[in-house]
């Protein structure tokens, strides 16, 4: 997917920075595609807040009969997903790291453009399925976590569940390729002298984040594929009826859903450590301890989510274990906190809108912060869980602190992405009405959530005495609205009013400060080589501790335009269609889902496949390494390999998922066929064949390598050969099976089979698909010789197919004993 | 000018003293009672909770506050402004001031993690007194069903429990995923179809609790609502032996014209009445809804939505989704004649 | 002919990545690494199907298993003459995936019985 990058010609400078809407949509731009999640996300704040804004109306009394209970709850479900995955992870991850990564690191776009542009595509469309029920009746229904099994088609018979399933799936496959791409380009891109330890504390964030994005979503997409395996093909993931457990839904959903958690507060903490110090005249307090308690938030955050299900009777070792996994996050939580504090202390403060909502930050986010510590201890976690506390508590940490964070960013950074400051009178008063009646609609739900008032619930009692606090809270919170009107409105005046500003407004410490805002097209007219922390600050006064008070050292020139020399050594990818075409087709793959049309799925797929082929045939010659890039690169690697590998990783969660199902259902199937069904003789003989195909595609690789092209073409075509003859196999395999009446929905050990096994014979489908495609190519001597990246990229997916089966030949197949013993 | 150091820091102090105060004061003084109150406990278990949130509740506070004044001093006392004379501090890390604040709170933890694995395994024991009372409950979309195995005894939405004695609630589900929450009782635990969950508690104080269902399961989530009454033994021997009794068959007025119209209705495919209609040993005939055997003696009906006076009955009757959004229960398309009687003969059922 | 391709390696690619990646071995490696994957494999069918290692199954069929996959992630994936980088983008991944298994078999299959989890 790299866009094979091409030195820049200067009137390119201005195709590539125009071109009205056509430009827009073919846009591989970092900055504009960040715009563009900006705006989305904008837009979908406004939607997610009015039905906000329902929920509380209908709250405002007893007994009320403003929405009819399901509208209620259609309500409250697509608030919570809409926050969530359309306004704060598109505002972070997408316009935020978007725009910012790059402009920190050094770099002039990130690792794949295109790929960029395709996240945003997909996720506009993902969140468009999402909201389809707004024109055709039936919005989401089961709340954000969706749990099973009130999901299943017995208890949701209409869409409603469809569109959240359908839409999940998509948005996260949005989500993993921004988070694989920016995860590249913050490895291999920095700037010359950017170590790990001198990368301003956003990147740091974001890098984090991204990782927790690439292993988390797995668990969600398993879990979102079984649902609607149930939904549409009869199987009984979820259901008791075949044995199995709703419970297996809220492990998934939790093992992705609490590093969600943190994919939304990591960035938020980044944000804040820019906007304090700079705001403060100050360096970051404790650089060292808020990156590791980055990372050691990030870890722990994998081992904690069974906090959300204290309630469900896992056992008492089991709630011990997470209530002490969840205590410890607390540690290096309250680490941040304290060295904020610790960045304000003995600063020379200037109040700017940005600046209160950083600090309104810290403040706010300690108290959700606590109220956490609180329900990690499990016993008190039976009182408070499902009432409005765990409500309180999270919108201190999302809306208090996320949000607040997100908001100082957008003070902080709206001068840089226009060129204009955002208004600081009306941004004031945005800051005093927001914190003001945020503490008024969410406190007291504190109170109401001692006093018993649960969550989800679209009426309540007048006897309950929860009356009172909840007019209050949704008087507050229409105010609350309305504070937002003011800030939507800065936006629009300042994009075309606010006051210009220059280069660096603030006097900021990190590089994007360093060139014109708004920035141009290339970023840097020469890529600057990094000394130490804060590189900017260091840069202007020689020194990371100087107050900023003196001259400064050196007169910084801001880049104008640069000499044609200049951008000659400038790369740039060009503007392509095929991002916003492909995205086109996974969409059509997905409406194919939603009404049960799989033609249409297959139309997608079709489409999305011939896209990629014929996009890869723009190169001259494959396989070549992209010297360019690599010697510009900071680990002097390939992209494209560190991309393919942390695919890989993400994938080692994908099939864990699965495979840990199929462990922990194969002994509570009920009834034929059970593991004996297996055919051991067939998939020994499959096993040989797999590992040969490997070794054909190491000699292929070496054939390359070698300058023999007819070599390694001759392999590549045996590597494909082997791979077809394995998923002969497995069809003969599948259909005996049929023919012995283990239909997919027969029982647990079916279903998980199939669904196991049949996802592991579409990778390899998959990589016979690339094989051929790289073997072609090599007839027609277009894999170049050096070290035939692209066959080591088609080599590395192969020989992971290849262990991923090592381990289910090993775990399901030749373990199927131990159900007997 | 500035006012001196000192000075803004008292001011600020008293400041967030002052709205700590009103947060607080408005948060005591806005009334009640509180039927859900979690805060309130009338049992072991909850006590225990009780106990140990108020632990957590005094460090959370003391670290609050350390945070806060903290921050006072960082933007109201030890910084500058724009213009002040004199450079502004320039450090930027001190090992001792970060191995403090990571090592206190990690003792402050230490501190709610060992009460709170203590609390964990002795609230959730495996073995239980022998004369403890087994309760059964069995959660519906939108109902509870309780079941006293060793007393024979099935009602519905309002549990009687007596005090100073082990109660072990056994929770399943028929239908989806279920939380059982008596907050002055026991706390809450989820009610999942397929498993058996336990609440184990002995309630030391009689008197008449709520509880409602807390995890979301559908339309009427907020209608699924229950009771819990807390009695001397004597009363709850009394109600148990009350409960033992077949109803009589009204023979007479409207209540007779009732019994005659739930004989014709479908009622009896959904509820049971002992000595009446339903009942089959395999749970298969009058079991999809509420066991109305002692309805007249309830005190609420529909989840315990509903006060239980004749109107109220009439009102869920005549159309069951109007009062519980969802509701199973289908119109059975009564004339106001056929209402009141059937009204009447569910009443007589004491 | 393979002294040929590093000496290309060396004129072509005489940039810096040839610092953090080693030349891949050729044919002669990789024949014997599959050599050896296919007596592995053999011997994890041969303990499936020899009755006397029925009680050793478990720990031995996860023993084999673990040396092939070490064998190709290392030999097949040039894990070992990669840099470390990519070793880590893979092994962090696995160990997670690793835990997640663990810890959802020990919570549905051992500490949940008592519910019927």
């Amino acid at each position: 997917m790299a866009a094979q990058p091409k030195p820049l010609h200067l009137e390119q400078v201005n195709y590539l920075e125009g071109g009205g809407i056509y430009g827009w949509l073919t846009t591989i731009d970092h900055k504009r595609i960040a715009v563009l999640y900006g705006i989305s996300a904008l837009l979908f704040m406004a939607l997610g807040g009015t039905e906000a804004m329902l929920v509380r109306a209908q709250l405002i009394v007893p007994n009320n009969h403003f929405l009819s209970a399901d509208f209620y709850n259609q309500m409250f479900t697509m608030h919570g997903l809409t926050m969530i995955f359309l306004v704060v992870m598109p505002l972070e991850t997408g316009l935020f790291g978007n725009f910012l990564i790059p402009l920190q690191i050094g770099a002039r776009d990130v690792a794949f453009p295109r790929l960029n542009a395709l996240s945003y595509w997909i996720f506009i469309l993902g969140a468009l399925s999402l909201n389809f029920g707004w024109i055709w009746g039936g919005l989401p229904n089961g709340g954000w976590f969706g749990y099973a099994n009130l999901t299943e088609r017995a208890y949701a018979p209409g869409l409603n569940i469809d569109y959240y399933d359908v839409g999940l799936l998509i948005l996260g496959i949005s989500s993993v390729m921004s988070a694989l791409n920016f995860f590249v380009t913050i490895v291999n891109m920095r700037a010359p002298g950017m170590t790990f330890m001198r990368m301003p504390m956003f990147i740091w964030a974001l890098l984090v984040t991204v990782i927790l994005l690439l292993l988390a979503f797995p668990a969600l997409t398993v879990g979102l594929i079984f649902l609607f395996a149930d939904r549409y093909f009869g199987s009984h993931f979820y259901e008791v009826i075949a044995g199995a457990t709703p419970m297996l839904w809220q492990h998934l959903f939790w093992i992705f859903g609490h590093p969600e958690v943190y994919i939304m507060a990591l960035p938020a903490f980044g944000m804040i450590s820019e906007v304090l110090p700079v705001f403060s005249r100050k360096p970051l307090f404790g650089y060292p301890m808020m990156a590791y308690s980055i990372i050691l938030i990030a870890f722990l955050s994998y081992g904690v989510w069974g906090h959300h299900m204290f309630a469900t009777g896992m056992g008492p070792v089991a709630d011990s274990a997470f209530a002490i996994t969840s205590m410890l996050i607390a540690i290096p939580t309250g680490v941040k906190v304290f060295s904020w504090i610790a960045t304000v202390w003995g600063g020379r403060l200037r109040f700017t809108t940005s600046m209160l909502f950083a600090l309104g930050f810290i403040l706010e986010f300690t108290i959700g912060g606590l109220s956490g510590v609180m329900h990690a201890s499990a016993p008190i976690d039976l009182e408070q869980t499902d009432s409005y506390f765990i409500i309180a508590h999270f919108h201190y940490v999302l809306f208090g602190g996320v949000l607040m964070a997100i908001l100082s960013a957008f003070y902080f950074y709206f001068p840089k992405m226009c060129g204009r400051f955002m208004n600081e009178t009306l941004g004031k008063w945005h800051f005093w009405l927001t914190t003001i009646f945020f503490n008024c609609t969410f406190f007291p739900m504190h109170f109401l959530g001692e006093w018993g008032m649960p969550r989800r619930i679209y009426t309540y009692a007048p006897d309950m005495g929860w009356n009172f606090w909840n007019m209050f809270e949704s008087i507050s919170a229409f105010c609350l609205g309305a504070s937002f009107l003011l800030f939507f409105a800065n936006i629009a005046w300042s994009w075309f009013n606010g006051e210009r500003a220059g280069a660096d407004p603030w006097n900021a410490r990190t590089l994007e400060w360093s060139i014109p805002s708004p920035p141009p097209i290339y970023n840097f007219v020469t890529v600057p080589t990094v000394h130490s922390r804060d590189a900017f600050w260091v840069e202007k006064y020689g020194d990371v501790e100087a107050s900023g008070l003196a001259e400064k050292r050196v007169n910084v020139e801001y880049q104008t335009l640069p000499t044609p020399e200049e951008i000659a050594a400038i790369h740039m990818p060009l503007p392509s269609l095929f991002p916003i075409i492909m995205a086109g087709a996974i969409f059509l793959a997905g409406v194919g889902m939603l009404v049960g049309w799989f033609r249409l799925v297959f139309l997608g797929l079709g489409l999305l496949g011939f896209c990629a082929i014929s996009m890869s045939f723009e190169y001259k010659e494959w396989g070549e390494d992209n010297p360019h890039q690599v010697h510009e690169s900071f680990l002097k690697l390939d992209n494209r390999k560190v991309g393919v590998w942390s695919f890989i990783g993400s994938e080692c969660v994908f099939f864990a998922s699965l495979i840990s199902t199929f462990m922990v259902y194969k002994s509570r199937s009920i009834g034929l066929p059970d593991a004996d069904i297996l055919n051991i003789p067939l998939t020994s003989f499959s096993t040989f064949i797999l590992l040969m195909s490997s070794l054909l595609m190491v000699l292929a690789l070496a054939g390359f390598q070698g300058g023999k092209p007819k070599v390694g073409t001759f392999w590549l075509f045996g590597t494909a050969f082997f791979g077809l003859i394995f998923l002969g196999g497995q069809v003969y395999e599948f259909t005996s099976f049929y023919r012995e009446g283990m239909l997919y929905n027969t029982n647990l050990f079916s279903q998980c089979f199939y669904t196991l096994v049949g996802f592991h014979g579409f990778h390899v489908f998959l990589g016979v698909v690339w094989l051929l495609v790289m073997a072609f190519a090599g007839m027609k001597g277009k894999i170049g010789r050096s070290r035939a990246l692209s066959v080591e990229l088609c080599g590395l997916y192969w020989h992971f197919v290849d262990i991923v089966w090592v381990v289910i030949f090993t775990l399901i197949y030749l373990m199927r004993t131990i159900k007997r013993a | 000018m500035k006012p001196p150091r000192h000075i803004r820091l008292t001011r600020a102090s008293i400041s967030a003293a002052l709205i700590a105060m009103a947060v607080g004061i408005a948060g005591c003084a806005s009334g009640g009672p509180y039927p859900l109150d979690t805060l309130s406990p009338k049992s072991d278990l909850t006590r225990a909770i009780l106990n140990l949130f108020k632990e957590v509740t005094i460090l959370d506070s003391i670290v609050l506050v350390v945070v806060v004044v903290a921050m006072i001093g960082a933007i109201f006392v030890y910084s500058s402004r724009e213009g002040d004379p004199g450079e502004p501090s320039a450090m930027h890390s001190d090992v001792t001031l970060e191995m403090l604040w990571t090592v206190i709170p990690a003792l402050i933890l230490v501190a709610i993690t060992v009460p709170t694995v203590h609390t964990i395994i002795r609230t959730q024991p495996n073995k239980w007194p022998a004369d403890t009372l087994e309760v059964k409950v069995i959660a519906h979309q939108w109902w509870w069903e309780f079941r006293y195995p060793t007393l024979g005894v099935v009602t519905a939405d309002e549990v009687h429990i007596p005090i100073n004695r082990s109660i072990h609630f056994a929770m399943t589900s028929k239908d989806v995923i279920h939380s059982f929450f008596m907050p002055s009782i026991g706390g809450k635990r989820d009610v999942v179809p397929g498993q058996e969950n336990q609440i184990t508690l002995t309630a030391d104080t009689p008197g008449e609790y709520y509880g409602q269902c807390t995890e979301f399961c559908g339309a009427s989530h907020a209608n699924m609502r229950f009771r819990v009454f807390v009695d001397t033994p004597e009363a709850f021997n009394q109600w148990v032996a009350h409960q033992n009794e077949v109803p009589m068959k009204p023979t007479e007025g409207p209540a007779a014209a009732g019994a005659k119209i739930w004989a014709d209705a479908p009622c009896a495919i959904c509820h049971t009445v002992k000595g009446i209609s339903g009942f089959s040993k395999e749970y298969t005939y009058g079991f999809r809804g509420p066991d109305l055997t002692h309805f007249g003696s309830r005190t609420t009906l529909a989840g315990s939505m509903l006060k239980n006076t004749p109107a109220n009955v009439a009102l869920w009757i005549k159309n069951p989704d109007a009062v519980k959004p969802g509701a199973n229960m289908p119109t059975l398309g009564l004339d106001d004649q056929e209402l009141s009687d059937l009204v009447a003969y569910l009443e007589s059922l004491k | 002919m393979s002294d040929h391709a590093i000496e290309h390696d060396h004129v072509h690619g005489g940039h810096d990545d040839a610092v953090h990646e080693h030349a891949h071995p050729g044919w002669q490696v990789y024949s014997l690494v599959a050599v050896v994957l296919i007596i592995l494999t053999a011997m994890e069918i041969g303990v499936f199907y020899a009755p006397f290692l029925q009680a050793w199954l478990v720990p031995m069929l996860i023993v084999l298993a673990i040396l092939k996959f070490i064998l190709v992630a290392g030999f097949y994936m040039h894990l070992k003459y990669d840099g470390p980088v990519f070793t880590t983008l893979f092994a962090f991944p696995l160990l997670l995936a690793c835990m997640i298994c663990g810890s959802l078999m020990l919570l549905f299959l051992y500490l949940g019985r008592h519910t019927g989890y």
